[in-house]
């Protein structure tokens, strides 16, 4: 059987820098599971930047700054001890990353440039042209193989295992081949990602962001929190979910809808286009609810009035995944968007090193939840929180790598994986993949997405009863061992149909409108009743268990969130 | 003044001519046609998953960040490896004006499945090549309590080459990959030179080595790489700098920057190459073999063969410039 010491889940940001952690020792032997190839995770997409209060731009900024505008962002939903940490740790993991060769883009003076950010006080994130997500990766890619971390790429983890006390390791398939097979490991770490496909076409993540790190720990009993909270980015592409950044409205891009009006006038007449996300996305989202959208339920974000020489100078890359994408050039037509989600704040619940109830068994990045982001994130934290959170994981699970001694094996451990797998090849045949994956986004996007309430949620809890007890008829046609792709977006869609339920009760429970979450029956924050995170368990009839747990508050009072 | 908009969005119906091949299973790869309704904005990537969810799920092909940024869709369309997902089928159907299209898997790579290829020997030549950075302690500090500084000109030195992902399209068009499979191919030699060239690095000397030990003077220079980049990072171009800089810090003993020097020191002094003598300078007492056999080929055709190579006119010239780009040179070393 393979064994490791420290095996990791997932290969974005969050994963590398706790793998290079834990290898960095040299004396443990160091796994990365991946169902890609590592610097194809989705931490390669983040454009802007990553915040760190350097003071490079702005000598006035300081942690603590960077602190309240985390927890403001949050709408104080966020852990302040876990936000005090992470701002304070900022500055340390950016220079860990320069120093392991990261291309930062540079002041006049030599440091590492700084730019503005939404949400943001001060000039903190730090940026290298429009790829610093896809710079991060392969540096820390890079640096893995200097160390000798071991990548298994295109394997798909599906179960954990753990003895009620500690963790035990994985099993996994071998995509390339079809095999099954459990890896031991004395620490695991999930690092998987969010799971913004739950609402399959309207988001702006990658096809693969599907929650199976956070999927397979509720699966195993772990504790999942906070999972109702989806962040919305207002500008993603019709077709396609993919973000057009807010660089083109500040640009001086209009918001029109089908009928040519400028229609934010009557949501935000003074910010107009430049009002926060949720807002902008909450006017989108009515403007095609009462009949103003275009053909495909979608508005239309016009730059051509700032003319061809503005758009080529200041909005290249806008230009071109446009062109690229969609298909439509912006310098002679309007550009169709639609809301799109983004980011998931919730995850699996941890505590500040990343542990879970389950000794050894760790989760870090979008798909835990210690939380830092609480119902809101703020740009530039997103690319923070793996560096910051990779890195105590890694280290924590090094020191208890050391101290444990690999535990004996279940009973053939490999039975849950086998039978889950061979339901799926035996199913009754009258249900696609493509049918129930395209319905469950159509019934989030509806039911649970930008706008929530009541009537919905019930019906959207009945649609996704429905849903599961389509995907048990599911069955994969393709019968081949080797690459089977069928198999394995039938293992994810799995995955996100238990998560979907979480979002669906945690949003039905949750009696306010907070961050992202906007309930149009509770239109208010509530902070007498809903200052609290949702943690769900999986119940007996494999339905999720809520309970509610306190929000850490060690400095700043709840106060109004406005901009 | 509100005007109601009304998108232009356009229907075709196009042939997709798709190459399958499992391993084990089939004999040797084959053809499906895929009839696919094409409307405008849909990509060659969109195209793939429409044919897998409705007509076949078995098509295999890999997909991940469906922006252009990842790497994973690459495959090879009418002959031009590209990025499935940044790939507008309307304009291709148009230009050619024929509704077909064929998609066939990256070329110099093992087939795993169907539009699959195993890239494992792209990543293994590349970890060869030392791609990461050994710090140099003149420049980073020892200590994460201070940034190490470098200027934004030192980063444009390399940063272009940053935006690799990591797509192999480049190694599927290479020239010399096609013949020498020891070749290291034109994305891990960019990559060695990026690091090499970064200020903060201690490493130059082993990775110039290790880029010889791969076929660093192998390159023919036939750009086709620089023509299929996604990221437009120029492979080619970062391999001729690397070979400069090996010849900057001193290796002139190998064949390829002895080649180099030949080429170079001929055109000062007589106004072009010295071709004959070209085997002996590069190969050493090895190269009169070379020369002997062209020589008895030559005769066989009854052309009477010459070691002798003329003076051109207007070489003065040439020699002018050479010494305005040493002159240009030694002011900017000061």
């Amino acid at each position: 059987m393979l064994t490791y010491d420290v095996l990791i889940v997932g290969s974005g940001g969050a994963g590398l820098y706790a793998a290079l952690k834990s290898r960095m020792e040299e004396d443990l032997q160091v796994a990365v599971l991946t169902k890609v190839y590592p610097t194809r995770s989705h931490t390669g997409a983040a454009q802007g930047g990553v915040n760190a209060a350097l003071a490079n731009k702005d000598a006035t900024d300081t942690w603590q700054d960077h602190w309240f505008d985390t927890v403001k962002g949050s709408d104080y939903l966020a852990d302040q001890d876990a936000a005090e940490l992470m701002c304070r740790e900022a500055p340390e993991v950016i220079r860990e990353m320069e120093h392991w060769g990261c291309p930062f883009d540079r002041t006049e003076e030599g440091k590492i440039a700084q730019r503005p950010f939404g949400g943001a006080s001060k000039i903190r994130a730090c940026y290298a042209a429009d790829k610093i997500g896809h710079v991060m990766l392969h540096t820390l890619y890079e640096q893995g193989i200097r160390r000798g971390v071991n990548y298994f790429n295109e394997w798909m983890t599906l179960s954990l295992l753990h003895d009620g006390q500690r963790c035990l390791g994985v099993n996994a398939l071998d995509i390339r081949s079809g095999k099954l097979q459990t890896i031991q490991a004395k620490a695991v770490i999930l690092a998987t990602g969010g799971y913004g496909r739950v609402y399959w076409n309207r988001t702006s993540n990658a096809y693969g962001n599907t929650g199976d790190g956070v999927a397979l720990a509720y699966r195993a009993g772990l504790p999942l929190k906070d999972i109702e909270f989806v962040q919305f980015h207002p500008t993603g592409l019709r077709r396609t979910g993919i973000l057009m950044s807010e660089g083109a409205r500040g640009e001086g891009g209009y918001l029109l809808n089908a009928l040519g009006e400028r229609f934010m006038s009557r949501y935000a007449p003074e910010k107009m286009e430049l009002g926060p996300r949720d807002m902008v996305s909450r006017a989108i989202e009515t403007e095609v609810r009462e009949g103003r959208g275009g053909p495909d339920g979608e508005v239309f974000l016009d730059l051509v009035h700032l003319g061809k020489e503005r758009i080529l100078e200041r909005l290249p890359q806008i230009r071109e995944l446009c062109c690229g994408f969609e298909g439509v050039d912006p310098l002679e037509e309007p550009i169709p968007i639609k809301p799109t989600a983004h980011y998931s704040m919730g995850g699996i619940s941890t505590d500040i090193n990343g542990l879970t109830p389950i000794e050894g068994v760790y989760a870090a990045g979008e798909s835990g939840c210690v939380s830092v982001h609480g119902a809101n994130r703020l740009g530039g934290n997103s690319l923070l929180d793996i560096l910051v959170f990779g890195r105590r994981a890694g280290n924590h699970a090094t020191e208890y790598a050391r101290q444990t001694d690999i535990q004996p094996m279940l009973q053939n451990p490999l039975a849950p994986a086998e039978t889950c797998i061979k339901a799926l090849m035996d199913g009754e045949s009258s249900e696609t993949i493509a049918d129930i994956r395209r319905d469950l986004g159509n019934l989030m996007a509806k039911k649970a997405g930008i706008y929530r309430n009541a009537a919905d949620l019930t019906e959207g809890q009945a649609g996704l009863a429905e849903l599961k007890a389509r995907y048990k008829r599911l069955k994969i046609k393709d019968k081949s061992q080797a690459f089977n792709t069928e198999l394995t977006t039938a293992l994810e869609l799995g995955n996100l149909l238990d998560l979907a339920e979480i979002v669906v009760e945690g949003a039905l429970v949750r009696q306010e409108s907070r961050g992202s979450h906007y309930r149009e029956d509770f239109p208010q924050r509530n902070d007498k009743d809903w200052l609290v995170h949702t943690v769900a368990t999986r119940g007996r009839d494999e339905r999720p268990v809520l309970h509610f747990e306190p929000v850490k508050i060690t400095q700043f009072q709840p106060e109004a969130r406005t901009y | 003044m509100t005007e109601k908009i009304t998108p232009k969005r356009e229907k075709l119906l196009a042939n997709l001519r798709v190459q399958r091949y499992t391993p084990g299973k089939d004999r040797a790869p084959y053809f499906d046609n895929f009839k696919v309704e094409v409307e405008t904005g849909m990509t060659v990537l969109e195209a793939l998953r429409y044919i897998k969810d409705t007509q076949d799920g078995s098509l295999t092909f890999r997909a991940f960040c469906r922006s252009a940024i990842c790497g994973s869709c690459t495959v090879v369309v009418n002959g031009n490896p590209v990025l499935a997902c940044s790939t507008q089928l309307m304009p291709i159907l148009k230009d050619f004006g024929k509704a077909s299209v064929t998609i066939t898997p990256l070329q110099r790579l093992p087939i795993l499945r169907d539009l699959v290829v195993d890239i494992d020997p792209v990543i293994e030549k590349l970890a060869k090549m030392h791609p990461y950075l050994m710090e140099n302690r003149d420049r980073i500090p020892e200590t994460l309590e201070q940034e190490s500084l470098m200027s934004q000109k030192e980063l444009s030195e390399f940063n272009y080459i940053t935006d690799c992902i990591l797509c192999s399209a480049c190694f599927s068009a290479c020239s010399t990959v096609k013949v020498d499979d020891n070749y290291a191919g034109p994305l891990t030699i960019a990559k060695a030179y990026r690091y090499s060239v970064d200020a903060r690095d201690s490493f130059r000397g082993m990775r110039i080595q290790a880029a010889m030990d791969q076929g660093l003077w192998s390159c023919v220079q036939c750009r086709k790489c620089i023509n299929v980049c996604p990221k437009d990072t120029r492979p080619a171009d970062s391999i001729r700098h690397m070979r400069r800089i090996a010849i900057d810090d001193g290796i002139h003993d190998t064949p390829g920057s002895r080649r180099a020097k030949a080429y170079t020191d001929d055109v000062e002094k007589i106004g072009q190459v010295n071709k004959p003598m070209l085997p002996v300078i590069v190969h050493g007492t090895k190269g009169w073999a070379a020369i002997e056999a062209a020589e008895a080929a030559l005769a066989k055709h009854g052309l009477e063969p010459t070691r002798q190579v003329c003076t051109l006119p207007g070489q003065e010239g040439a020699a002018k410039i050479y010494a305005k780009v040493r002159e240009i040179e030694k002011k900017e070393k000061a």
